[in-house]
């Protein structure tokens, strides 16, 4: 039977299974050997190592790993059988409905839910005083509850919530819910955050931040700062205005609490983050966490947006408890809005400075950013703004200061390229105009200051990997960037935009790393050959269950149809912290790959046993285990199985993976370590109609870095699926704030994701860079991809008419504004008639163009060596390369306090600082 | 959302329908008409002006007509889009609407009737009253205008359907009819210029059909439009435009506008201004200097309205160049 035939009919029919027979162990009736072309060279079969050898090139038996594999919970998706939130149908569930708050900002004074209570058909209601214990993704800062205690902070924060027979009674109950408010004064303007006030949105204690709204700030200074600007030949300025995105994904938030008669709890719930909000549950509820069974179901799109312990799931919970019956909530699109946790809007500056060899001498970047009305995962954003761009460029000197301030609006949080997009945007837009003050192409410019495989950034970060280069390559000849670039008509352009991102974080959020390890797989095969994995791990359609499967299915030879997946319950499943920072594919493959190996050897061992062969020369091939040099001496893989079964029953084997020690000892050091980085580098074709501002984006040819693609097709799901998102961020999606302070489009339609008439064509390029630590050299590529397509649809549209934009989404009314500015700058009335940017290269381009093919040699050298010397930031500089810079010159600094001279006279975010926090105050608070 | 409770109503003839809308009134009762429901639904489900009562026209097959002059108000945006028969500047309008799931079921009529839109207006009820509600919604508060605060008589609320000014430009009569009797007139006598009224239909009346005059297929036209996105997205600005030629002379010619204003009006005077005296290129360039200075929208779109007046004079320019490139 063909796959053609096996998938016609609208789902599987009992008995027309795709594999034959029970027990067979999969689909295919014979088993093979060893596919040789797969098999790399260090285990003597015929694939090409041109990145080194990997710790994992034993274990692959060229059955899953590299295959383009349909995620294996696609049919339960595609034929509407995927239960997500709302799709949880408990017998005898009530509707929980949610009041929420009018006004921007405002003290409760009191909440008369009597007459709702009398209504026929309310069963609970909840307030604030149900749940007082604070509650927060990070445990720095725990600022929400499941229900406002005395302060509404945001229209749309929550009041107070009901249980009720059905939706109509749920909410006509809301209506009667009497709530006095004092209306405080509100703010809306980032800036006003910075300032003292007379109600701070929060109040922290002594850990406050003098009186103002500053939620988190930060400062840090690396390498020859004071030299920057004497040194520099050309230097880029920027001040730039990002708004506030949102995920938009597909689903609501929806879930489903549940209390059963032995008195635990399930939450049914699409978490990314299933782990954090069973530790919130317990503490907002003050039960034990044994007690709490967090349900994943299926999650239609998180994107980061799913990742925060949420309200609305305490608040089920608490209905539930109190009317001992399920409670189910399930959003409007507006209430996602009201909950939001999207990209921060941002004023950033960007200064960068170029030295006459064209090294990037300095980079000094303000990032303030607006948290809105909680914290979330606002202390990493706040970092992340900084750090996230000190690579793939060797610098010489990083200049930071962040800021992340409350206001009265729904508040940002963690999506897609946490914290990195839009200051990535900024600098990648700044280089691009360095380039163009040099006069040299800015292909070139990049590949001259690329940093070295297994080297350190300048805040400390270890890279292990990295194929930027050959990204920046492979866009390169794919785009015929050296026929077109600066060569094209007016309103047709081209531009490069690269990206660097985290492959998981290197510090858990809840313990210490060195004690317990961040993933943990199990695995369980009993007599029937299949393989159950227990992982925690969310899969949010980013395909975790299959990426787990598949390194299973590598290890021990077995199709993936042998493989089952139980991902969804804490009950069952080990602990593992989630899906953010696009760690799971590294962490729980990794994780996945120990257990297997336990197994594996068992394996081994009972193949010995049976044939005599020395276990030294078996290997495992598709559902055989056999002697490499002698195929013929060798048993099936349900032989060994039960042969390893007796005596002891199914076989179970735990796997875990931990980060190794990294980075540097300064405060905030540890954010931005990752295991490994992703690499990616995009060139845009964009297409600007003159008189009408309008941008369309006609071609994205998209090379990635993730190391090593164990699913390709879901690799170039991801770098497609980024492109469109982040194609919203610059080309239509915002959220705007009217007048008085609201969210005006907090709706599908007026919140303008593209659609598939704005999706250019898109050329994934895979790169392999094979890292060392990767699973088979496997790094992200989740959120990484994101980030060059905003910076290269804006060095593209500066190529087609020159304007350098500095405000996204480029709508076509800020376009059009761009244009007559430039228009009115040249003196001509018709835009047609304005003449594009060309290029004249100076005497520097050829020092590049040689620089970066001597590093290119270095960098080979570098990767396919065991023995290398280190190798710090700053080497380019003239440093010694084998120790950090700051340990050879006292002018290179290491500094994460502000001078006094800087408090004097701070730029925008960095005027955080000009406050003490109140224990450094002396006053009594 | 929930939408409101409704007793939903499904007359199978013309007459039944219009009879039904005359006990309602006589009752004085309230109740809205639904045909493709593609405005109205999204409305109810915000709770904006909705009825107790809901009569469908989906089953009243005699006002699904579709000739080259004549088009019934039941006829699906699709089905005119799709049509080999209708005049092309109606097609092409026609296709440019939302998507292809709305425009099957959109119907002409409907699009004619179109609700104004606002920033301050399509919201949800919670949304609305945290503002205090607004003019066109005021919920017995005799709330002012959000737009334009300190004037609470007129509501300016953008008309932003992409039909009526292809059939203005093409000289259609729109008919009318409720149980006291049927009605024609101009389709340019139809709208009335408050966002909240938008035209002159009476409770119990309806759009029967539009009827196009024979000459009309005589007449070129186009019609371009300003979209952030290609689908789904109301017109911020639309300029519709249909000529007859008379070898290299102009012998008529007629420029509409939607998207802009409470309703969508025809230009008339500034196209008589030019044309007698036409020449061209430098023609064109007053005339559409001249649209864009008569044309005054207001900030309750997702464009700023600066903006979109520019626009009319490239939207317009764009139109008027195909006749010379004729």
């Amino acid at each position: 039977m063909t796959d053609e035939e096996e998938m016609v009919g609208y789902k599987q029919q009992p008995g027309k299974l795709p594999f034959s027979r029970p027990g067979s162990g999969g689909k295919d009736q014979f088993s093979t050997l060893q596919d040789d072309e797969k098999i790399p060279k260090s285990q003597g079969g015929k694939l090409s190592q041109p990145w080194g050898i990997h710790r994992h090139d034993e274990l692959v038996t060229s059955t899953s790993i590299g295959n383009r594999t349909p995620l294996i919970d696609g049919r339960y998706k595609v034929t509407g059988q995927a239960k997500y939130g709302d799709d949880i149908r408990l017998s005898n569930e009530l509707i929980g409905k949610i009041l929420r708050s009018p006004h921007h900002f405002a003290r409760i004074k009191s909440i008369d839910t009597s007459a709702a209570e009398a209504l026929d058909g309310v069963v609970a209601i909840a307030t604030g005083v149900d749940a007082s214990n604070a509650f927060g993704v990070l445990p720095v800062t725990k600022d929400e509850h499941a229900l406002a205690i005395s302060l509404v902070r945001h229209v749309g924060d929550l009041v107070a919530a009901v249980a009720a027979e059905d939706e109509s009674t749920a909410l006509q109950a809301l209506q009667l819910i009497d709530v006095e408010y004092e209306v405080l004064d509100s703010i809306h303007d980032m800036k006003d955050g910075l300032e003292d006030s007379e109600n701070p949105i929060h109040d922290r204690g002594k850990y406050h931040i003098g009186e103002a709204n500053i939620q988190k700030r930060v400062f840090q200074e690396f390498g020859e700062v004071e030299k920057m600007t004497e040194n520099a030949q050309a230097s880029h300025h920027s001040n730039w205005t990002f708004r506030g995105v949102n995920h938009g994904f597909t689903e609501p938030h929806a879930t489903v609490a549940n209390w059963d008669p032995r008195g635990r709890l399930t939450v049914y719930t699409p978490q990314q983050v299933p782990h954090y909000l069973h530790r919130s549950l317990a503490d907002v509820l003050e039960i034990p966490m044994h007690q709490i069974n967090v349900y994943r179901t299926f999650v239609g799109g998180g994107f980061g947006g799913k990742s925060d312990p949420f309200p609305h799931e305490m608040c089920a919970a608490i209905l539930a408890r109190k009317s001992g019956r399920p409670v189910r909530i399930t959003f409007d699109r507006e209430e996602v809005f009201f909950v939001n946790r999207g990209r921060h809007p941002s004023h950033i500056e960007m200064n960068l400075h170029a030295d006459s060899k064209g090294r990037l001498c300095g980079v000094e970047t303000d990032a303030l950013i607006d948290g809105g009305a909680f914290a979330s995962f606002g202390h990493v954003t706040t970092y992340y703004n900084g750090v996230l761009h000190t690579a793939p460029y060797e610098i010489g000197a990083f200049h930071y200061t962040g800021a992340r301030v409350w206001t009265n609006k729904p508040a940002s949080g963690a999506m897609r390229g946490h914290g990195a997009v839009n200051s990535r945007c900024a600098f990648e837009v700044g280089l691009d105009d360095l380039s163009d003050k040099l006069q040299v192409d800015p292909m070139t410019f990049r590949l001259a200051n690329l940093l070295p495989p297994l080297s350190a950034t300048i805040t400390g970060f270890r890279i292990t990997s990295t194929g930027m280069r050959e990204c920046l390559e492979k866009v390169r000849q794919a785009s015929s960037w050296d026929e077109r670039f600066r060569k094209l008509p007016l309103g047709h352009g081209i531009g490069v935009g690269c990206g660097f991102f985290i492959s998981g974080s290197g510090l858990p959020i809840h313990w210490d790393p060195n004690k317990f390890p961040h993933a943990t797989v199990h695995l369980k095969i009993d007599m029937d050959g299949g393989v159950t994995i227990h992982t925690g791990a969310a899969d949010i359609g980013q395909g975790s269950d299959t990426v787990v499967a598949q390194s299973v299915a590598e290890v021990l030879g077995l199709p993936l149809d042998m493989i089952r997946v139980r991902s969804q319950e804490s009950d069952t499943s080990p602990v593992d912290l989630g899906s953010y920072s696009s760690r799971v594919t590294f962490m729980n493959a990794n994780a996945a790959i120990s257990a297997a190996m336990k197994i594996r050897q068992d394996l081994l061992d009972a193949t010995a046993d049976i044939t005599g062969a020395d276990p030294k020369k078996l290997v495992l091939g598709d559902r055989r285990i056999y002697d490499k040099r002698d195929p013929a001496v060798g048993v099936s893989y349900l032989e060994a199985l039960h042969k390893a079964q007796e005596e002891r029953g199914a076989l179970v084997a735990s796997g875990a993976y931990r980060t190794p020690p990294m980075g540097r000892a300064h405060k905030g050091a540890a954010a931005g370590l990752a295991p490994a980085y992703s690499f990616s580098a995009y060139v845009a074709e964009v297409k600007v109609d003159v008189e009408t501002g309008q941008t369309s984006v006609i071609n994205v040819w998209a090379a990635h870095d993730c190391g090593k693609a164990l699913n390709p097709l879901a690799v170039e799901g991801q770098i497609i699926g980024s492109c469109h998102m982040g194609l919203g961020q610059v080309l239509s999606e915002e959220m705007v704030y009217g007048r008085s302070g609201h969210l005006l489009n907090a709706n599908l339609l007026d919140y303008k994701i593209p659609t598939v008439h704005e999706m250019p064509k898109v050329f994934p390029i895979i790169v392999e860079s094979n890292d060392p630590e990767g699973p088979f050299g496997a790094k992200e590529a989740g959120e990484g991809p994101l980030l060059p397509i905003l910076p290269a649809v804006c060095n593209a549209v500066y190529d087609a008419i020159g304007v350098r934009v500095d405000e996204l989404p480029i709508t076509p009314d800020r376009m059009h504004r761009n244009i007559e500015k430039l228009c009115k700058s040249q003196g001509i009335s018709d835009p047609l008639e304005l003449e594009t940017p060309r290029l004249k290269l100076s005497s520097l381009q050829d020092t590049l163009a040689n620089r970066a093919e001597e590093h290119e040699k270095r960098d080979i050298a570098r990767r396919n060596n065991d023995d290398i010397e280190p190798y710090h930031n700053g080497a380019l500089f003239g440093f010694t390369a084998t120790i950090p810079a700051d340990e050879q010159s006292d002018d290179w600094k290491v500094s994460v306090i502000p001078s006094q001279d800087y408090v004097d006279n701070p730029r925008l975010a960095g005027s955080a600082w000009k406050h003490t926090e109140r224990r450094h105050r002396g006053d009594e608070t | 959302m929930k939408m409101p409770p409704f007793e939903l109503l499904m007359p199978t003839s013309l007459e039944q329908a219009l009879d039904l809308a005359g006990e309602f009134i006589a009752a004085g009762q309230e109740f809205d008409w639904i045909a493709g429901g593609t405005d109205l639904i999204p409305n109810y489900k915000w709770h904006l002006n909705h009825k107790p009562n809901v009569i469908s026209l989906a089953k009243v097959a005699e006002m699904s007509e579709l000739s080259p002059t004549h088009i019934g108000g039941m006829v699906r945006l699709h089905d005119l889009a799709e049509s080999e028969i209708i005049h092309p500047l109606l097609k092409d309008a026609a296709k440019s609407i939302a998507s292809v799931m709305i425009r099957r079921s959109g119907t002409v009529g409907g699009n004619l009737c179109l609700d104004t839109r606002c920033y301050w207006f399509n919201q949800s009820e919670d949304w609305r009253e945290s503002i205090d509600w607004c003019h066109k919604c005021e919920c017995g508060t005799d709330a002012d205008c959000r737009v334009i605060p300190n004037q609470n008589t007129l509501c300016v609320a953008t008309y932003q359907a992409d039909l009526a000014p292809a059939l203005l430009c093409l000289n259609a009569t729109i008919h009318l009819a409720s149980s006291n009797g049927k009605r024609e007139m101009l389709l340019s006598d139809f709208f009335e210029l408050d966002g909240m009224t938008r035209n002159v239909l009476q409770p119990g009346e309806l759009v029967t059909h539009v009827t196009l005059p024979t000459e009309s297929s005589e007449l070129t036209g186009c019609y371009h439009k300003l979209t952030l996105r290609e689908s789904w997205d109301f017109p911020e600005a639309g300029i519709a435009a249909a000529w007859k030629l008379d070898g290299e002379e102009i012998s008529a010619l007629k420029i509409a506008s939607t998207g802009l204003e409470s309703i969508p009006r025809v230009h008339d005077e500034e196209v008589a201004a030019v044309l007698p005296e036409w020449s061209g290129k430098e023609s064109i360039e007053i005339l559409s200097e001249s649209l864009r200075k008569s044309i005054k929208p207001v900030n309750n779109t997702g464009l700023k309205p600066n903006y979109r007046r520019k626009m009319v004079k490239v939207l317009a320019r764009r139109c008027l160049n195909q006749i010379m490139n004729e």
